[in-house]
């Protein structure tokens, strides 16, 4: 039986799609090493960019041998909880999910273990983030990843059986991506402590600046170019129209979708520069990378449900939630050297809120059911959508925290994610040599 | 969706005219014809954004040589860098595209398209030239790491013209134009009933540059104070782990367009299978193969090194990594998932090993890049031939049900002896051109730069100047104040 013209130009065009998207994906972990090797000490920061290439490496190997099975396993007797199929790409391809869905689904993967790697930064025997990073890519990510991505995921949209009728709305992964990542680096950063030197003896934070703005700044706009197959990309196929419109399908949720994430970041940036010159004085580049950043965090949930001017609003108030968050974490003492916590963890549960309160319902319709006619879903409370949403999406952000919580910590009780006591810095004991740039 | 007017009338009845069957007919021509342009342009996009995705190792690339040179000679290999694209781009445009792929031609070398004449033709259209200009123009770039440091800058602008437009794109014609004696494309005559399998080309481009580099590294002779009077290794560290990093990370992006572009079509059916599999999913296997052999060998040499240097080194990671891609480059469409895997683990030894070796003989190459694109290029081919799979085999390259496919997988002896076959053509024709094109140099004082002017750094003698300026407010040797 051969394959269909149709079918033969769809699957290419979807496969394109799919695979560029899942490289430019794959540019953030470029990015964010960047991002990370500029915000430490130069002393720490081969030790950083180690941790970088290897959450990409190791991810690889748990993703593929088991991450994406217990992500997306789905056969005669899945479960809501965790997969149960598609060890080892077991069974891969078949008619659902080709292998450009596993190389995208594991450039994700690989994205929320160096989130984690950016708390924990300059104080962390490597041999225990290694097993970390293992786990949280091939288990705890994947795990979260299944309630709200498979179609049988207990939190999902697209599950036959909609939580509270609604399931939650995560897109590309506020929640799954960024809240996964920053909870797994607060637990971390806290139980490791600050870095020495951070907080003084009377509990005053010292400054430990980054030792390359260049990087940062080269980081951000490498991880901005990469978002725009990290959003737009979380439609997996373009080439599917909508039935009531005449020329519309997910090529024009696509485009959207760029151009809300863009308007988010843009946004979070603009009031980031004039709310940090009103607290700090000056006009401060690296602060508004991170605003950047947290705006892109915050509007990954709804990206693809929301208008355009809504994704202003998303920019706006995350770059104050972030603003705020940096204050009360040095309030509390908390260190946290890329703020990838108050970030990825404070941004992206920000992300989730404002997806619940501005989901359009024409565009929930169109991304969950194909645009198909007569059928009506909760959406946003502020567009008169109800509260079975935004229930949905606190209830994502609590299982989240809660699932975040107790399996890092298992971990990190019985590997003992423990600070180096003294020493010259990482850097130049373990790697042999330092950098010099 | 042929539509014959005459059949098409006969089922009409005997006195219907023609008219009916002429306008049904010429309604199907025209829907086929639209078929046939979204074939073109679903195709041509995805081959033009493998092509830049493949230009953007060249950024990756000198990225990474520059983190791996001392600081002094940062100019000199960015700058090398930068002409390997653009020598590249006049002298394959003018000739080495059609050394390469000029049909119909002898095995040995083609005669057509000079120049791009005749272009676009039926088989080969603007996309595809620019494809494989972006592949020449990588191979140029690993040579240059063999020789960094102490090479004369015109010396660099011979080998690579030379590299380019002529020793690369013969080497190439045999392996991957329909004519070439030992493509696996071939109507008939396939050497050992196989012909060779280098996909992507880890014999093609990375044991072209590699062998190359060797010649002249070896040529030359290590850096000065690399090996000190016993012999024994002298570390001349690069200046930025940063920059290695940045390099490595965005040869893996580009590696994306490098492997899965390789198939150049991407709408295209396998007859025999379900409704989802096509060339589609070949071209999302090949991306999963690459990434999960590069993954393996950093792994395996970020532990291997572990244990023989005691401590964890990115740099060795970051080199791992390029050779399990380097490796996996020419079996990455035709074998499974798993098998990546091995490729990968065993290509991280392969370069371990190697870069022993290469101290023990006191053969100084700053990039290991003879070690790493030739050992592990080399290592790939073998790979090939012992776990090509026989469905992929057929799929990708067509041809006779049954030909030969990997010896470990059941496929006999015949692909395996033609990537050996492929090593020693590819050794010694590039061992032939480049080698005597150093020696020569070598003879005429054109290769080596002098002593100072190694000691001091290109970049003060040849280039104009440091690339790291920190202080705006210089003096310099005439004691003046310079801004």
């Amino acid at each position: 039986m051969e394959v269909s013209w149709e079918t033969s130009v769809e699957k290419s065009i979807n496969t394109i799609y799919l695979l560029f998207s899942a490289y430019l994906v794959f540019m953030m972990q470029l990015g964010f090493a960047m991002l990370c090797a500029g915000s430490v000490r130069a002393k720490n920061a081969m030790n950083i960019m180690l941790t970088n290439v290897v959450d990409a490496v190791v991810g690889s190997i748990s993703y593929y041998l088991f991450g994406f099975a217990f992500a997306f396993g789905e056969g005669s007797s899945s479960n809501p909880f965790i997969g149960t199929y598609y060890f080892a790409l077991k069974d891969i391809p078949n008619s659902t999910y080709d292998y450009s869905f596993f190389l995208y689904q594991w450039a994700f993967a690989i994205a929320v273990a160096g989130i984690t790697s950016g708390s924990i930064a300059e104080r962390t025997q490597f041999s225990t983030y290694l097993i970390f990073s293992f786990f949280l890519t091939g288990f705890v990510y994947p795990v979260v990843s299944h309630w709200m991505w498979s179609s049988s995921g207990w939190l999902s949209p697209s599950a036959s059986d909609l939580f509270i009728g609604s399931g939650a709305i995560d897109f590309a992964g506020s929640g799954v991506v960024h809240l996964v990542g920053g909870i797994a680096g607060l637990w971390g950063s806290l139980i490791e402590g600050p870095r020495a030197g951070r907080f003084d003896a009377f509990g005053k934070p010292v400054p430990m600046r980054g030792h390359n703005a260049t990087l940062v700044v080269l980081g951000t706009f490498l991880l901005w170019f990469g978002w725009f197959g990290f959003n737009p990309g979380s439609f997996d196929k373009i080439l599917v129209s909508y039935p009531t419109t005449s020329d519309q399908g997910n090529w024009t949720g696509v485009s959207r979708t760029a151009v809300t994430t863009a308007l988010a970041g843009s946004t979070a940036g603009i009031v980031t520069l004039f709310g940090r010159r009103l607290l700090v004085g000056h006009w401060d580049a690296l602060d508004v990378c991170n605003g950047v950043l947290g705006g892109f965090v915050a509007i990954t949930s709804g990206c693809s449900v929301v208008e355009p001017w809504a994704a202003i609003v998303c920019g706006l108030v995350s770059a104050w939630v972030l603003i705020g968050l940096n204050i009360v974490a040095l309030k509390l003492k908390f260190d946290d050297p890329l703020e990838a916590t108050q970030l990825h963890g404070g941004c992206g549960a920000w992300g989730l809120i404002f997806t619940g309160l501005f989901a359009k319902e024409e565009f929930v319709v169109q991304v969950y059911d194909s645009g198909a006619s007569g059928v009506s879903r909760p959406y946003g409370l502020f567009l008169g959508g109800g509260w079975n949403l935004l229930g949905s999406q606190v209830v994502e952000i609590l299982a989240i925290v809660g699932w975040d919580s107790i399996s890092p910590a298992t971990v990190g009780t019985h590997t003992r994610v423990i600070r180096r006591k003294h020493g010259p810095g990482t850097t130049q004991t373990m790697r042999g040599f330092r950098t010099g740039s | 969706m042929d539509c014959s007017p005459a059949d098409l009338q006969g089922l009409f009845g005997t006195n219907a005219s023609s008219a009916a069957a002429e306008y049904i007919c010429g309604r199907f021509d025209a829907v086929s014809s639209k078929f046939i342009d979204t074939g073109y342009a679903v195709d041509n996009t995805y081959l033009l954004f493998s092509t830049y995705l493949v230009f953007s190792m060249q950024i990756g690339f000198a990225m990474l040589c520059a983190g791996s040179v001392r600081a002094k000679n940062t100019m000199n290999i960015m700058l090398t860098n930068v002409l390997d694209a653009a020598t590249g781009g006049c002298f394959y445009y003018l000739f080495g595209f059609a050394l390469a792929f000029g049909t119909p031609s002898n095995g040995f070398i083609g005669r057509h398209f000079f120049g791009l004449s005749q272009f676009p033709s039926p088989s080969f259209d603007y996309g595809f030239f620019l494809f494989q200009w972006a592949f020449a123009i990588a191979a140029a770039g690993i040579t240059s790491g063999s020789i960094a440091e102490r090479t004369q800058f015109s010396a660099y602008l011979i080998y690579s013209s030379l590299l380019t437009g002529l020793v690369y794109p013969i080497a190439s014609h045999w392996f991957w134009s329909v004519d070439g004696w030992a493509s696996p494309g071939r109507a008939d005559g396939l050497l050992f009933g196989s012909g060779v399998i280098d996909f992507a080309g880890s014999g093609v481009v990375h044991m072209v540059g590699g062998i190359a580099g060797l010649w002249g590294a070896f040529i030359e002779g290590p850096r000065i104070g690399r090996f000190d009077h016993s012999g024994r290794a002298v570390a001349l560290r690069g200046h930025s782990g940063t920059l290695v990093v940045l390099g490595t990370l965005l040869l893996w992006f580009g590696w994306y367009g490098f492997n899965p572009g390789s198939f150049v079509n991407i709408l295209k059916t396998y007859g025999e299978s379900g409704s989802f599999y096509g060339q589609w999913s070949a071209v999302a296997r090949t991306a999963v193969t690459t990434t999960l052999a590069g993954s393996t060998a950093a792994l395996t040499t970020l532990f291997g090194k572990r244990l023989l240097a005691g401590h964890w080194n990115v740099t060795d990671v970051c080199n791992g990594l390029l050779g399990g891609f380097a490796a996996i480059t020419a079996g990455c469409s035709v074998v499974d998932p798993w098998a990546a895997v091995i490729c990968g683990f065993f290509s991280a030894w392969v370069l371990i090993g190697l870069n022993m070796l290469a101290e023990k003989v006191q053969y100084d190459d700053p990039l290991e890049a003879a070690q790493l694109h030739g050992g592990c290029g080399a290592w790939g081919l073998i790979f090939t031939g012992l776990f090509a799979k026989k469905e992929y085999v057929n799929q990708v390259y067509g041809g006779a049900e049954n030909r030969p496919f990997g010896l470990l997988l059941g496929g006999g002896f015949g692909l395996l002896g033609a990537q050996i076959v492929q090593i020693l053509a590819v050794t010694a024709w590039v061992s032939v051109t480049m080698g005597t094109m150093f020696f020569a140099l070598h003879k005429l004082n054109l290769l080596r730069i002098s002593h100072e002017e190694e000691m001091d750094g290109m970049d003060v003698t040849s280039h104009g100047g440091l690339a790291y300026v920190y202080e705006d407010k210089v003096h310099n040797k005439g004691g003046e104040i310079q801004l």
